[in-house]
């Protein structure tokens, strides 16, 4: 099975990101493998349908279940027409710990968007 | 017939307060104005004037794409294509349109290789037209609320005043943008012979006006600056980012005046003149 996390950084040590559809970057653990493949989230710079795009990735890497902080109202929208468990509201934990607490079931299936959704506003 | 836009980047700066007097001068000198409301998300140079919008003479519509069932071969091009992420494909299934993205910009039903893309129509917004006097007609552009991408009404707002003004012989169109520098004020702003830049001495004010200046450089238009309330506030600012954008000086300078307001809170800019 294959879990996806958004992170701030590339590596399982990181934290997880708050934002799923324009977080830093999408951790794909595979449970099978244990291997995990850092994808750069393009959508951090788009204007919009962030969670759309990041909704597309997921169903392309057939990802069954998503651990963030906060889910978009786009990104839950699309998210309901594929098969994936979305956990939501983990903060302050790195992935690792993250991905622990989800394999000890531990964290709770999220059943709507947490938040709106989070437009970019470039830094001065 | 000359093209003018009024704009600004910052909001109440004097835009359409600048337009109004603008356009007052010019009936003065006999010429035939159409004073045009390019802020289609919340128009209101008619509250400065004392008059109503006017009747809705057009309905303005955009296109949506449809996938064809049909003929859709799942190929998953119209997703990559999209700029606004307004489509999603879930795996093996057929594409999905999330229209409240959707900016109607046609890249979808046009690379679609199976053509299995169609198109509906979808009205966005109305354009109304208020004949003020013989020398003074006010049309205003109203978008549909909620409209993600507003510049299509603000694109055909300008084709039927531009259609309107040549059966007429209208003298100057005066375009008066929204606040900002999205998609709808890039679109109010090109094609003209000359925009004013409003701005006010304030940082705030000089913020926004190095903003509304890299988009005009960008956009490469003819432009001329417009400094409200020239003798409040502080133009220490304001010249620092005019000398960022070489420009020498400053056209016109509008000092605070009472009358101003009074005229502004009553709705009664028409009887304004400085």
């Amino acid at each position: 099975m294959k879990i996806c996390i958004s992170s701030t950084g590339p590596n399982i040590s990181d934290q997880v990101d708050p934002r799923f559809g324009r977080c830093q970057y999408f951790l794909i653990f595979d449970t099978e493998t244990k291997k995990t493949e850092a994808i750069s989230n393009q959508g951090v710079r788009q204007g919009s349908g962030a969670g759309v795009s990041a909704g597309q990735l997921v169903a392309d890497k057939n990802v069954e279940a998503i651990i963030t902080g906060n889910i978009g109202p786009n990104a839950f929208t699309v998210l309901g027409q594929v098969k994936v468990k979305i956990y939501a509201g983990v903060f302050d934990l790195s992935c690792e710990e993250a991905l622990k607490k989800f394999q000890a079931n531990d964290l709770t299936e999220t059943s709507g968007a947490t938040g709106p959704g989070q437009h970019e506003h470039e830094p001065e | 017939m000359k093209k003018i836009a009024i704009t600004g980047g910052k909001g109440g700066t004097g835009k359409s307060t600048f337009a109004v007097l603008f356009a007052n001068k010019l009936i003065k000198k006999d010429k035939k104005i159409f004073l045009v409301d390019c802020d289609i998300e919340c128009p209101n140079l008619h509250l400065l004037i004392g008059k109503r919008i006017g009747k809705a003479q057009k309905k303005v519509y955009t296109q949506k794409p449809v996938i064809d069932k049909n003929k859709c071969q799942k190929c998953g091009l119209c997703v990559k294509n999209c700029r606004n992420n307004a489509i999603f494909m879930p795996s093996g299934k057929y594409p999905i349109i999330l229209e409240h993205l959707c900016s109607s910009c046609g890249a979808c039903w046009l690379t679609c290789p199976h053509e299995a893309i169609k198109t509906k129509k979808e009205e966005i917004g109305k354009i109304h037209l208020n004949k003020i006097s013989p020398k003074l007609t006010l049309i205003t552009g109203v978008a549909k609320p909620a409209l993600e991408d507003t510049s299509a009404v603000v694109k055909q707002l300008k084709d039927f005043t531009l259609d309107l003004a040549r059966k007429n012989k209208i003298d100057y169109i005066i375009y008066d943008t929204a606040a900002g520098t999205h998609c709808p004020v890039v679109v109010a702003l090109l094609d003209n012979d000359l925009t004013y830049v409003v701005t006010e001495p304030t940082p705030l004010g000089a913020h926004d006006l190095d903003l509304i200046l890299q988009l005009i450089k960008k956009i490469k238009i003819k432009s001329k600056i417009v400094l409200n309330q020239a003798d409040l506030g502080k133009t220490d600012s304001t010249l620092k980012i005019l000398k960022k954008h070489k420009i020498a000086k400053i056209d016109i300078k509008i000092p605070y005046s009472k009358k101003i307001v009074k005229h502004y809170s009553t709705g009664s800019m028409l009887n304004c003149s400085i």
